[in-house]
C-alpha cells in the first residue's frame, strides 16, 4: 500500500511595516481547503429533484448539470451542503452548520462531495466577494482602483497570534474564572439594574445633560467611540476566556479590518462547538456582557457626576455601550452576532439567515413555488424583524447625534 | 581579509573551495571580506542591484521571493558553509530573491573584481571554484523542480481538486 503524504506546507516570510521587521508563519494545504468557499455553478446551470424511495422512505435528491447533461444522486445530508456552496460559505462554517443540524460529523463527506461536484463540473472555485467582483469587473476606472487597493490593503492587516492558548488560560487562572460564578452573575444583574436606574434618571434630563458638550459635541462622540472600540478588545477577550472556561482552546486571536473596512477585534472559539449547548450560549452571550457592565458603569459615574462635559460624555459612552449590547444579543440584524448564534443554536437551524435571504431573494424576484408553511414564516419573520430593526437602530443614531449637536 | 588558520580550515569545508590546493585557498582568502548581520536584518531585496556572492560563516540566511504584497515564499535556509547571491555576481542581473538573515550571521563576501583577480592570477583555482559551482547549480536545480512540485501539490490539497478522476 502506498503510504499517504504529509499534507503540504509552505513556508511564508510576511514582513512589517517596519523595514527590518518580518514573522515566518508555515501555512498547511489543510488551511487553505477548510477556508475555501466552494461555489456551484448559477442556477441556470443546475435542476435539483427530489426522489422518495419507497422502500426506505429515504429522500434523495437528483441533480442534473443542463449543461453537460451529467447527473448525480444526492443524500439529503449532500443536498444540505450542495445548497450551502453558494461563494460565501467556507468548508469550515459549512461544517460547523452541518455538526449543528446533524449532530454528527464525518470529514470525508465534504471531501467526496466537492469530488463528486468538480467530476460533473457543478462547482467553481471562484472567490467570493460580490464587492470585489465589482471592484474588478471596474478596474479600468482609477477611483474604482484605488478603493479596490485600499481595501485590499486593508484586509492584509491582520494583527492575530494562533499561539493564544497559554496566555488565555493564564488569564483564567489570574481571576478570569471569577466571571463565571454565581458572585459574578449577580455582580452583573445588580450593576444592570442599579445602570437601569440611573439610565432612567439621565433620559429624563437627557437634553441638559447632552448640553454638556457645549461646542465640541462631534470631537466628544468620535472620542466615546474610540473608547468604545477599546471594549470591542474587551469582548472578544471574554469570549475566549469562557471557552477556556470550557476547557476548549481558544485557536486565534487578533484585530483586522473585515471585509477591508470595519476595523475589529475577532477571536477563534470554534473548538466550543464540540462542547455542551450551555457552554456555547454562555461563551457567546458573556462577551456580550462586557457592554452591559461597562454600560452600567458609566451611566452610574454619570448620574453622579455634576451637570458639565464628563457627565455628557459618561452618558453618550453609556448608551453606546448599551447599545452594543443590544446589536450584540439581539438576533435579528442580518448579522451574525452573538445573540443570533445562540437564537439558531436553539432553534436548531444553523443557516437562518442563509436560507431566509434566499427565500426572500425568490420571494421579491416573484418566483414560482415559493412555499408557505412554518419555516417559511420564520424566514419571514427574520428578514422583516431585521429589516425593521437596521432601520430603528439607524433612526435612534441620528436622532443622538442630532440632539447631541443641536 | 587577514587570513587567520581558523578562516583556512572554515573554507576548507566549504564545497565550492574544497578542491582548492593550500596555496589557491590562501589566494582566494586574500579576496574574501567579511560582513557581520544581526538577527532579522535583511541584506538585501528582490531586484536590488548587486555583484557579489556570500558564503555564510555563521549564522542562517533566509532567501525569500515575493509573491504578493508583504507575502514571500521562504525558498531555502542557507547555513554555515553554504553559498547565495552568485547568479547577480556572475551575470550582473538583479537580485532574483530577498535575503534577509533568520538569526545573527557573519558572511564572507566575494565581489566581481576579486573574481575576476582570482581568474588572472589562478586560473587553476578558478576552473575547480566554478566546476564546484556548477555542480552546485544543479543540485539546486534539481531542488527547485521538487519545490515546483510540493507548491503543486499544496494547490492541489488546498482547493480540493480531485485531477485523477476528471
Amino acid at each position: 500500500m502506498t503510504e499517504r503524504p504529509a499534507p503540504a506546507r509552505l513556508e511564508l516570510l510576511v514582513r512589517r511595516g517596519d523595514e527590518e521587521g518580518f514573522e515566518l508563519r508555515e501555512v498547511g494545504s489543510a488551511v487553505g481547503f477548510i477556508n475555501s468557499r466552494p461555489q456551484r455553478v448559477p442556477p441556470e446551470s443546475f435542476e435539483l429533484a427530489e426522489v422518495r424511495s419507497r422502500v426506505a422512505g429515504e429522500r434523495r435528491c437528483i441533480l442534473k448539470n443542463t449543461a453537460t447533461d451529467r447527473f448525480l444522486l444526492l443524500t439529503a445530508h449532500e443536498k444540505f451542503l450542495w445548497e450551502r456552496m453558494d461563494g460565501h460559505t467556507s468548508l469550515q462554517e459549512l461544517a460547523t452548520a452541518y455538526v449543528l443540524h446533524y449532530g454528527e460529523f464525518d470529514f470525508e463527506v465534504i471531501p467526496n462531495l466537492i469530488h463528486k461536484l468538480q467530476r460533473a463540473e457543478l462547482l467553481t472555485l471562484r472567490p467570493a466577494s460580490r464587492l470585489r467582483r465589482v471592484l474588478a469587473r471596474n478596474r479600468g476606472r482609477r477611483i474604482v482602483k484605488a478603493v479596490e487597493t485600499t481595501l485590499f490593503g486593508l484586509e492584509r492587516i491582520v494583527i492575530a497570534s494562533r499561539d493564544v492558548q497559554p496566555f488565555f488560560q493564564r488569564l483564567h487562572r489570574w481571576g478570569g474564572f471569577l466571571l463565571f460564578t454565581r458572585v459574578a452573575a449577580v455582580a452583573c444583574a445588580a450593576l444592570a439594574v442599579a445602570g437601569a436606574l440611573a439610565a432612567v434618571g439621565l433620559w429624563h434630563e437627557l437634553d441638559a445633560v447632552l448640553a454638556g458638550f457645549g461646542g465640541s459635541a462631534v470631537r466628544a462622540i468620535l472620542t466615546v467611540k474610540l473608547l468604545f472600540f477599546a471594549s470591542v478588545a474587551a469582548h472578544q477577550l471574554v469570549h475566549g476566556l469562557a471557552c477556556v472556561h470550557y476547557r476548549r482552546r481558544v485557536r486565534e486571536f487578533g484585530f483586522t479590518f473585515l471585509h477591508g473596512f470595519v476595523p475589529t477585534f475577532f477571536v477563534d472559539v470554534t473548538d466550543i462547538f464540540m462542547t455542551t449547548r450551555r457552554a456555547r450560549v454562555v461563551t457567546a452571550v458573556s462577551g456580550a456582557l462586557v457592554h452591559l457592565v461597562l454600560g452600567a458603569l458609566w451611566f452610574l459615574a454619570a448620574a453622579r457626576a455634576p451637570a458639565g462635559f464628563f457627565q455628557a460624555f459618561a452618558t453618550a459612552s453609556g448608551i453606546i455601550q448599551w447599545q452594543a449590547l443590544v446589536v450584540s444579543l439581539y438576533p435579528f440584524c442580518f448579522i451574525e452576532m452573538d445573540g443570533y448564534h445562540v437564537l439558531v443554536d436553539t432553534l436548531g437551524v444553523p443557516t437562518l439567515k442563509h436560507d431566509a435571504m434566499t427565500y426572500a431573494g425568490k420571494l421579491l424576484r416573484g418566483g414560482a413555488g415559493v412555499r408557505v408553511d412554518r419555516e417559511a414564516a420564520l424566514w419571514i419573520g427574520y428578514v422583516l424583524l431585521s429589516a425593521v430593526s437596521i432601520a430603528a437602530f439607524v433612526a435612534f443614531n441620528v436622532w443622538v447625534i442630532v440632539k447631541a449637536t443641536s | 581579509m587577514a587570513t587567520s588558520s581558523e578562516t583556512l580550515a572554515f573554507l576548507r569545508e566549504v564545497r565550492l573551495f574544497a578542491a582548492l590546493a593550500d596555496p589557491d585557498l590562501l589566494a582566494v582568502a586574500e579576496l574574501l571580506r567579511e560582513r557581520t548581520l544581526r538577527r532579522r536584518q535583511i541584506l538585501f531585496r528582490e531586484r536590488d542591484r548587486g555583484d557579489e556572492m556570500f558564503i555564510v560563516r555563521r549564522g542562517t540566511m533566509l532567501v525569500s521571493k515575493e509573491i504578493t504584497g508583504k507575502v514571500e515564499q521562504v525558498l531555502v535556509r542557507v547555513e554555515a558553509g553554504d553559498f547565495f547571491g552568485e547568479m547577480s555576481l556572475l551575470d550582473g542581473s538583479p537580485r532574483s530573491a530577498s535575503v534577509q538573515a533568520d538569526t545573527d550571521a557573519t558572511l564572507l563576501v566575494l565581489g566581481r573584481e576579486s573574481l575576476q583577480v582570482l581568474t588572472d592570477h589562478a586560473p587553476h583555482a578558478a576552473a575547480v571554484f566554478f566546476y564546484s559551482m556548477v555542480q552546485v547549480f544543479i543540485e539546486r536545480l534539481r531542488r527547485s523542480t521538487l519545490q515546483v512540485a510540493e507548491a503543486t501539490r499544496w494547490g492541489l490539497e488546498a482547493t480540493g481538486l480531485d485531477v485523477e478522476t476528471r
